[in-house]
């Protein structure tokens, strides 16, 4: 990253002292700058940080002081059959959900990536639905794939398919969602069409007069190429999935219905902190969630090294 | 404050912009303007209910503030249901800008353990509606080490509900004392009514009971309880619930081809409401189900909502199941609790005891909820008057009153919705056949009491 | 001549798969869109009307008068609140983002690297691992039940924000900087005369991201907001359809007129949009 210019070394006597002064000043903007940010990092997110990890360790009913107890809260969360129920939906529902919607994000883009005369129309389709507020959208869903009076389940059965009863369906549920969460991909599309429109034309006309073979130019040019866009959709992906709530609790209540097929770890979180008001145990399971997510994340990062191409690097 | 402010900006512009923001200035002031009280001005919160369940207590409270020469009285309806509610009543109590009266549909005893609401005996010592006043089973509600921290002024009791129509059509007898005692007797009969085309559930009789409120009442129809409350000790997986649990498995692998999902699909079948998740309209009041448990409060909106129904229903006590003896009832009380920085708590006490006595009749004569303190004698509501006549409605009201009388303790564990939504998972486990009736109910018991544990060392 | 007559037929066919595949995709993505706007115009018995009613007849109007009338779901004061809440997100960002992107993406200075690695941190912090002291902190002080909570942090900065930033940041040419800076002026007129005429249009679109992200924000207003004339939009209608289930036409009729301004916004926009990524400064 800080990578120093060499060629301004041989020039006059008083560059380097004129340079080092600019240098000085642009230091003093740097931080100035990023003061605001800075302060902001510490009130909202360092001291909040260190809190939760004390909150975890303590008895707190939101009334009253925090009384500490220790471990107390880890096991008390180990032992929550909700908190494994709900662990295990979320690890499915992230393991599942994000790699399909990576894969389909960008066939669309790669589908879009192209001039026609209906390109904008089709652009326009596939970024709405994430124009649409999560409530609004799985109310509509649940209207949508009623069993018995939804649309949905009217067409399949005119096709003479029995459909599943989606989201009342305890076997059923969790794939639902899963399905559902694949409607609004159009951030990581539209991710996905900026790396490719970003590809230099004369490497891509290039690769085509190489190999006319449209799967070889994709392997070997495209997807290395939006590589880093890859990586930020699958950062985000994760990061996203496992905090996933509105549509669990809009589709599955507190209770994670039907029969806790849908009940995800931040909805047992939430439940913890304000419906039974001990908030050691929410602060327990949000400090279990961020180590989590941190192991996973360094883990895509190691990997990352190794199979993230970045143009910069080339210069 | 007019809704002319809030005028919907067309476009973005900078101008619009800065109109927004005014508008947004008087918003963000606005909470400042309705939480933090004045004194001697009353603010009461409602967790929910229907628009003229918003109006009779608005009415009420103005009627009381203004004949009480108390400053004009505030009531915030729709702050959202059950979770969502009591996390803003929480938050205000924290914040220290709470409402000074609020309504609970749920036990007031874990929250007022953990110091959110005033107890009240002191106040209630010198007052008309004195602790001997009320039902103590009622009470046990919400009490607490000795302490009392609410009044369950009116409840809703359970009976079970029948079509007198639809057991005449099968030439069944349909007066109260010819329905069934017995759950037996009852699984017997509902077959005359259950209907299959298919898969698909035509009208039904009678069903395995999917209401995790009322499980208490049938488990003490078993001659088994929920929560021992004498010992602190749930008793969720005892013999009876157990038995009673399989007793309704069976029924429903025997009637119901063993699928929760069949029903569901068909109709709500569970309660006489709309169902929430599915949007299907309540099965017994199109006429397609025998008779269901329901609260006393069906008497008000089954003339009120906007869902057809069939004109000739009844009550009857619910039935007694195998291992119990004596029938019981339950009940859903509203209660109402004075949170802890309340700015007036003896105005709101007072309007407590006015709402207890000479309030709650006129709020049964609208909906239906039975006043509990024993100081009230009730009449019969002008609805029901108007659409089954006099004589039913006095007969109505008397059979309620006794049905109030054998009303079982429930609603007084100090982690109610705690236990209750372990209950609510178990139920669930074992109708989806996700987990035996025994794992369920021992799964749910060590969760329970080990929660109940935690809120007592707490 | 033969060798362009034998493709064109294939040409043909190609481009009519394409759009006949994107056109059935184009569907399955606009059924839900579609079943909400004709839903909005029906009863609740010609929502669940079996064959399915695919237009509604009659248009009903009443749900649109409904919501403009009832107590339950006071609308207008909610799409005010929502519109407030977004616009006052969305400056609070596009300032203080800007200030921070370019520190970090302009400027250099020691340290940098590490408070930009805790800025990465951050954005990659599950949002509730901090929630709860954070809640705390605002109730303690009293704000719970106002919108401050909500919008007050973004006056610092929000980690996605200036992440996405500094990536068009770092494309402004240094050498433009250092020309200001040979010339003397000052750090703060570089970055309002030079920088940030540069990235207009990411602005714009940071300005629009966090308009949709607030104007679908949910867990923050359902925590810290308690009354019903006080909701946003998204709040609004949870609250509306927890309450009442069976009025499908009303939620529906809600659900439509809660999305369409972000459609609206969008359709505006797009080419903005468009514009700013393909002309990305990214490289």
């Amino acid at each position: 990253m800080g990578k120093s210019t060499p060629s301004g070394q041989a020039g006059a006597e008083t560059l380097p002292r004129r340079r080092r002064r600019a240098g000085r000043n642009e230091a003093r903007a740097g931080v100035l700058f990023a003061l605001p940010w800075m302060i902001g990092l510490a009130i909202f997110t360092a001291i909040p940080l260190v809190l939760t990890f004390y909150i975890a360790q303590a008895r707190f009913q939101i009334t009253g002081a925090p009384k500490w107890v220790g471990l107390q809260n880890y096991s008390a969360i180990w032992a929550d059959p909700a908190v494994w129920t709900s662990a295990q939906n979320t690890l499915m529902f992230a393991m599942i959900s994000v790699p399909i919607k990576l894969v389909l994000a960008l066939c669309l883009a790669l589908l879009l990536n192209r001039v026609t005369m209906l390109s904008g129309f089709y652009r326009t389709v596939f970024y709405l639905p994430f124009l649409m507020p999560a409530v609004a959208g799985s109310i509509v869903f649940i209207l949508l794939l009623n069993p018995v009076a939804g649309p949905v389940n009217m067409m399949l059965q005119a096709m003479g398919l029995s459909p599943p009863d989606w989201l009342l369906d305890p076997k059923a549920a969790l794939w639902t969602l899963i399905l559902l969460s694949l409607w609004p991909l159009g951030v990581e599309t539209l991710v996905f069409l900026g790396g490719l429109q970003n590809i230099p034309k004369d490497i891509s006309e290039a690769a085509d007069l190489d190999s006319p073979r449209g799967w070889h130019k994709l392997v070997w040019i495209t997807i290395p190429l939006i590589t880093p866009m890859i990586l930020f959709n699958l950062v985000t992906g994760i990061i996203y999935s496992f905090q996933v709530f509105t549509q669990a609790l809009v589709i599955g209540g507190t209770t994670g219905k039907p029969a806790e097929a849908t009940l995800m770890y931040m909805v047992v979180l939430y439940r913890a902190a304000f419906r039974y008001f001990n908030m050691g145990h929410a602060a327990a399971m949000a400090t279990v969630l961020f180590v989590v997510v941190l192991l996973l994340t360094l883990l895509i990062f190691r990997t990352a090294r190794s199979w993230v191409y970045y143009e910069g690097e080339s210069r | 404050m007019s809704e002319k402010t809030y005028a919907v900006p067309g476009s973005i512009s900078r101008r619009r912009f800065l109109h927004g923001s005014a508008a947004a200035g008087a918003i963000m002031a606005l909470p400042g303007a309705t939480l933090a009280q004045a004194e001697g001005q009353l603010l009461l919160w409602l967790p929910g209910g229907s628009d003229l369940f918003c109006k009779i207590h608005t009415g009420l409270l103005e009627g009381f503030s203004s004949s009480a020469n108390l400053g004009p009285a505030t009531t915030v309806c729709g702050l959202g249901q059950d979770t969502e509610f009591t996390q803003a009543l929480i938050g205000s109590i924290t914040a220290g800008s709470p409402p000074d009266i609020s309504m609970l549909w749920d036990s007031p005893v874990s929250l007022g353990a953990q110091g959110a609401f005033m107890p009240l005996d002191e106040m209630m010592k010198n007052s008309k509606i004195g602790i001997d006043t009320w039902p103590a089973g009622l009470l046990s509600s919400c009490q607490f080490k000795g302490n009392t921290y609410g009044l369950p002024v009116t409840a809703g009791v359970y009976t079970m509900w029948y079509n007198e129509e639809l057991l005449e059509s099968k030439g069944i007898p349909s007066d109260r004392a010819s329905f069934p005692k017995t759950w037996v007797e009852m699984r017997k009969l509902s077959k005359e009514f259950t209907v299959w085309d298919g898969d698909t559930l035509v009208s039904a009789g009678f069903m395995p009971n999917r209401i995790p409120e009322t499980m208490a009442i049938w488990s003490a129809l078993n001659g088994g309880m929920l929560f021992d409350e004498a010992n602190l000790k749930y008793m969720l997986d005892s013999e009876q619930n157990i038995e009673m649990m399989n007793f309704f498995l069976e029924w429903l692998d025997e009637e119901y081809k063993g699928d929760v999902n069949l029903i569901d699909r068909a109709g709500n079948f569970k309660e006489a409401y709309p169902d929430a998740s599915s949007g299907l309209g309540p099965a017994f009041r199109e006429g397609r189900q025998a008779g269901l448990i329901s609260g006393s409060w069906l008497m008000g909106d089954i003339y009120a909502d906007p869902v057809p129904t069939f004109t000739r229903w009844n009550m009857a006590p619910i039935p007694v199941g195998p291992s119990g003896t004596t029938a019981v009832s339950g009940t859903w009380p509203n209660w109402f609790v004075i949170p802890v920085g309340s700015k007036n708590p003896q105005a709101a006490f007072d309007y407590l005891s006015y709402l207890a006595i000479e309030g709650s009749v006129e709020w049964y004569q609208q909906i239906p909820d039975v006043p509990t303190n024993s100081q009230v004698s009730l009449k019969a509501p002008n609805s029901l008057i108007e659409n089954r006549g006099a004589e039913f409605a006095d007969d109505l009201t008397a059979f309620l009153a006794t049905q109030a009388a054998i009303v079982t303790p429930m609603w007084n564990s100090p982690s109610q919705s705690f236990g209750n939504d372990q209950m609510a998972r178990a139920m669930e486990k074992i109708y989806t056949k996700a987990a035996s009736v025994k794992d369920a109910l021992s799964d749910a018991q060590s969760a329970a009491q080990a929660e109940l544990d935690r809120v007592m060392a707490g | 001549m033969k060798k362009t007559s034998r493709i064109a037929p294939a040409r043909v066919a190609q481009t009519l798969v394409y759009h006949a595949v994107m056109l059935a995709i184009s569907a399955v993505f606009l059924l839900p869109f579609y079943w909400m706007a004709i839903s909005a115009f029906k009863n609740n018995a010609e929502i669940f009307a079996n064959p399915v009613l695919w237009f509604p007849d009659p248009i009903r109007l009443e749900n649109l008068t409904a919501l403009l009338t009832r107590d339950d779901f006071p609308f207008l004061r909610q799409f005010a609140n929502s519109v407030f809440y977004a616009l006052s997100v969305a400056c609070a960002v596009c300032f203080s983002c800007s200030l921070a992107a370019y520190s970090f993406g302009c400027l250099r200075w020691r340290g940098r690297n590490l408070v930009f690695g805790l800025t990465v941190c951050a954005l990659l912090l599950p949002g509730i691992v901090t929630f709860l002291p954070v809640y705390l902190g605002w109730t303690k002080l009293g704000l719970n039940g106002t919108y401050w909570p909500l919008i007050a942090p973004f006056f610092f900065g929000d980690a996605f924000f200036i992440f996405m930033l500094r990536q068009f940041f770092l494309g402004v040419p240094r050498e433009l900087m250092d020309a200001a800076r040979l010339d003397g002026a000052s750090e703060f007129r570089i970055w309002w005369q030079i920088v940030l005429p540069q990235v207009r249009t990411p602005l714009i679109i940071v300005g629009l991201f966090a308009i949709v992200y607030t104007w679908n924000e949910f867990f923050g207003p359902l925590i810290y907001l308690q009354d019903r004339d006080e909701f946003p939009l998204s709040l609004g209608l949870f609250t509306f359809q927890a309450a009442r289930a069976r009025e499908w036409s009303i939620s529906m009729t809600g659900a439509l007129l809660t999305a369409l301004p972000m459609v609206v916004l969008f359709l505006v926009t797009q080419r903005l949009f468009r514009q700013g990524l393909a002309s990305s400064t990214l490289k």
